[in-house]
């Protein structure tokens, strides 16, 4: 289990966020998460201080999931294209490589078939990024976290959480 | 899976509240979120249904701050408890970091906390966990009520791996905290020493569960009827449309049909070496033309039937009848197939059909001048 854990570092996220930036310039969307299947958040671009990307995230990969089951149930493997429409906004999530989703949101500025189109290129782009960054993670580059990270943590759990 | 993000210098965990229906999972949740302080949480979403059964899962993020340059975030989820939502817990259980089991300590239930401890077991061994490897601490819950069992016998029930436990009241709020801390420090734990070894495969037993292979016990006296091990009997009808067969029936008999039918190197032979003898045996007389005709790549076109079917009793003929044409007809076969595998077995032996089966016209001349 451990050595699934979801390492990012700074030099593929700096390559992730401006991956994001083209993609927004070019569909013209508001903004884009890419998440984690397990409702981690890794990166987000755009106008995204009226959202609350953590619970976006959770539901976004909560609803990629249940929809993979549907998939399964109908002889799919998974859908590697979801789009919810509104009556102002709309979300267009791509599958990412093995374990993320790209989620752009965007309003009728531009049209589903411009996000389309240019979440297919940037899903492509970040698939090789990840690549990388796992091919990295399992060649052990994992800078220290901190020594006494856990037992700092736990002093300061046992002052949040009192009854 | 612990999720370390090294741009934004983020630690992300995730814990899921597993156990039965109405054992308090929601509940655990609302006391956190009433109680953290406001800088500290998020906001506590619930995917329930319009009688507060929780349909999907809860979600409760937690932030407990910056600790040695490192954001510590938690995500707490809940699943569904009842039995037939099993999809949906399996699906909330995927990527975590920990798990509290959430048993109710009302005598009635325990056969219900047993059945969703073996489904966590077989549901976690779905995803590569185990209980030896996966942080997991166990609840208690609702001891404040009368008549509940003991924590003893709620230890002999349902822990015999020795997990740190707590007992609980979820609407009161005793132990709730408890829980809560010692499954983030075990998730940190665990975090922190797969972060230290860079090397794919951690020390085995490892974990603070000192039985690694305990025996296969899980509830002893309390419930004869329950064997051990025993991983869930009665499958309960809602696996079945998760699992693979379930949609099979609809296009299996398709792909059967295309896996079992007999290997091309088999049926190669009969098409170069057309044997008339062996396919003649079974086969009805008036049928035995297409037969014998199919496996020399005869493939009929729509809108020249009676022409074809001409041709075929033609040819059928000289295969039967009319021996002397065969050793033409055999070197055509070769040597067509030297260089191609398909089309061209049909194209000789209906030339050599046509010319058999042809008066021979005179020619133009004779013709033109009236020559016999």
């Amino acid at each position: 289990m451990s050595d699934d854990n979801l390492i990012i570092y700074e030099e593929e996220i700096e390559r992730i966020d401006s991956l994001l930036t083209k993609l927004l310039k070019g569909a013209e969307a508001k903004c884009a998460l890419l998440v984690d299947k397990d409702g981690h958040l890794i990166t987000r671009q755009g106008f995204t201080h009226s959202l609350d990307t953590t619970a976006l995230a959770a539901l976004l990969a909560g609803s990629f999931a249940s929809t993979k089951e549907i998939a399964r149930l109908v002889g799919e493997t998974e859908f590697s294209v979801l789009f919810h429409q509104g009556k102002k906004d709309h979300i267009h999530m791509t599958i990412v490589g093995e374990r993320s989703i790209l989620a752009v949101i965007f309003d009728d500025r531009t049209t589903i078939g411009m996000v389309r189109l240019y979440a297919k290129e940037t899903a492509d782009e970040l698939a090789k990024v990840f690549t990388t960054m796992t091919d990295r993670s399992a060649r052990g580059d994992r800078p220290e976290v901190n020594a006494d990270f856990a037992a700092s943590a736990g002093n300061k759990l046992d002052d949040i959480f009192k009854d | 899976m612990v999720s370390i993000n090294y741009a934004t210098r983020e630690v992300s965990c995730k814990i899921v509240y597993y156990g039965p229906g109405l054992s308090g999972k929601t509940t655990n949740l609302q006391y956190v979120h009433q109680k953290v302080p406001s800088d500290t949480k998020g906001k506590l979403i619930s995917l329930a249904t319009d009688a507060d059964r929780t349909l999907y899962f809860d979600f409760l993020p937690i932030n407990i701050g910056t600790i040695n340059g490192f954001a510590a975030k938690f995500q707490l989820y809940t699943v569904p408890g009842q039995v037939y939502y099993n999809a949906t817990r399996k699906l909330v259980l995927r990527g975590t970091d920990g798990v509290v089991f959430v048993a109710d300590s009302q005598p009635d239930k325990m056969d219900e906390n047993i059945e969703s401890l073996n489904n966590l077991k077989e549901n976690l061994a779905e995803y590569g966990y185990s209980f030896e490897e996966l942080p997991f601490v166990i609840q208690y819950n609702k001891q404040d009520l009368p008549g509940v069992l003991s924590m003893e016998d709620m230890r002999k029930a349902l822990n015999p791996y020795g997990w740190p436990e707590f007992g609980a009241s979820a609407t009161e709020g005793f132990g709730v905290f408890d829980t809560l801390k010692c499954i983030l420090k075990k998730v940190l734990d665990k975090a922190k020493s797969s972060s230290d070894a860079p090397q794919p495969q951690p020390a085995q037993g490892s974990g603070p569960i000192p039985t690694t292979q305990a025996p296969p016990q899980p509830m002893p006296q309390p419930q004869p009827q329950m064997p051990p091990q025993q991983t869930v009997p009665p499958p309960p009808p809602i696996q079945q449309p998760v699992q693979q067969p379930a949609y099979q029936p609809a296009y299996a008999p398709a792909a059967q049909q295309v896996q079992t039918a007999p290997p091309p190197p088999q049926q190669q032979p009969q098409y170069i070496q057309p044997q008339p003898q062996y396919e003649r045996e079974a086969v009805p007389q008036d049928q035995q033309v297409r037969q014998t005709s199919d496996p020399q790549g005869y493939r009929p076109f729509p809108g020249n039937t009676m022409e074809d079917e001409h041709r075929m009793t033609v040819r059928s003929q000289m295969q039967t009848g009319q021996v002397q044409t065969q050793p033409e007809q055999q070197p055509h076969i070769e040597q067509n197939q030297q260089h191609s595998t398909t089309a061209p077995q049909m194209a000789p032996s209906l030339k050599a059909a046509d010319r058999a089966e042809k008066p021979k016209k005179r020619s133009f001349f004779k013709r033109l001048f009236g020559l016999k």
